[in-house]
């Protein structure tokens, strides 16, 4: 292999957080992808990033499922796996450290993701019908 | 003035395409919301990480009352053929992705292929829609050839 400034690696590892965070990634995985010990990854990690790479993948999977807390209208627990998360414990304790509230309440700060749905007219003429209607406004219907 | 938003695709399950947009593919979710008072009209985008100004909406395609059933047996008659509507995704790298796509599960009806604008592939989503995945040659790189000859 050609030679690369020790960076690269590390830079290959944070490359490896930022696509696949999704996926049951850990700091081994990405000491693993940097060719370096998990002591010696997370030093020169830090150093070149400033932040730990727990800490940095941490980030990465939390900012996204404050996304889908905005975006969608998924289950927290849902979204905590699908953010490569198995603990919601301690998603719940990691996002409230890093949001300042708890997912739910982060959500309820937000305008609701439905209101942001594009919904095509046609969707919206479709199911806006009354379902029955009667023209005559004295029925026996109008009245029940 | 305006700028294009999001592109659409029939599918005809949405979880499926979600599953294949997202795991294999590897885009991921923008939006995802059901509304039970529509009908249960599910708006589901994906968007590619990076690109955070354009998705593409997964529609299920809807049955009575908003499309009557011949219409939807027609739609997904026309997906299932491949003729429903093509997504052109751009890599850098043609041969690269396809080597990615394929060892994620993602089915390439034309491996990549060299063509006069680059390289070209195409796959398909589990509905049958069809996907270019095209490596386009630099301008500046089609004009250098053409003042060398």
């Amino acid at each position: 292999m050609a030679y690369a400034p020790p960076a690269r690696h590390l830079l290959r590892a944070k490359d490896l957080a930022d696509s696949r965070y999704a996926e049951p990634l850990g700091v081994e995985d990405m000491a693993r992808e940097a060719g370096l010990s998990r002591a010696h990854f997370i030093r020169e990690f830090s150093r070149a990033f400033g932040d730990s790479p727990h800490a940095y993948l941490l980030t990465r999977r939390l900012e996204r499922a404050a996304a889908l807390l905005r975006s969608t209208d998924r289950q927290v627990a849902d979204i905590c796996y699908s953010v490569g998360l198995s603990s919601l414990g301690s998603f719940t304790t990691s996002f409230k450290r890093t949001y300042g509230v708890s997912p739910t309440a982060y959500r309820e700060r937000h305008p609701p993701a439905a209101d942001r749905a594009l919904v095509p007219g046609c969707v919206v003429r479709a199911y806006g019908r009354p379902q029955r209607r009667t023209f005559r406004e004295d029925s026996r219907e109008d009245r029940a | 003035m305006f700028k294009v938003g999001t592109a659409q695709l029939w599918v005809h399950d949405q979880d499926e395409a979600l599953a294949f947009w997202t795991e294999k593919v590897g885009m991921e979710v923008r939006a995802d919301v059901t509304l039970p008072e529509l009908g249960g009209f599910r708006w589901l985008t994906v968007g590619v990480p990076g690109q955070d100004d354009f998705s593409i909406v997964l529609m299920k395609i809807p049955g009575p009352p908003l499309m009557d059933a011949d219409t939807a047996a027609q739609v997904s008659e026309l997906m299932a053929k491949g003729f429903a509507g093509t997504v052109f995704l751009e890599t850098d790298d043609c041969r690269a992705s396809y080597e990615e796509l394929r060892a994620r599960g993602v089915e390439f009806n034309e491996a990549p292929e060299d063509r006069p604008y680059g390289v070209d592939s195409g796959f398909r989503d589990p509905s049958g829609n069809s996907i270019r995945l095209t490596q386009v040659r630099p301008l500046a790189e089609l004009e250098a050839e053409l003042s060398a000859s």
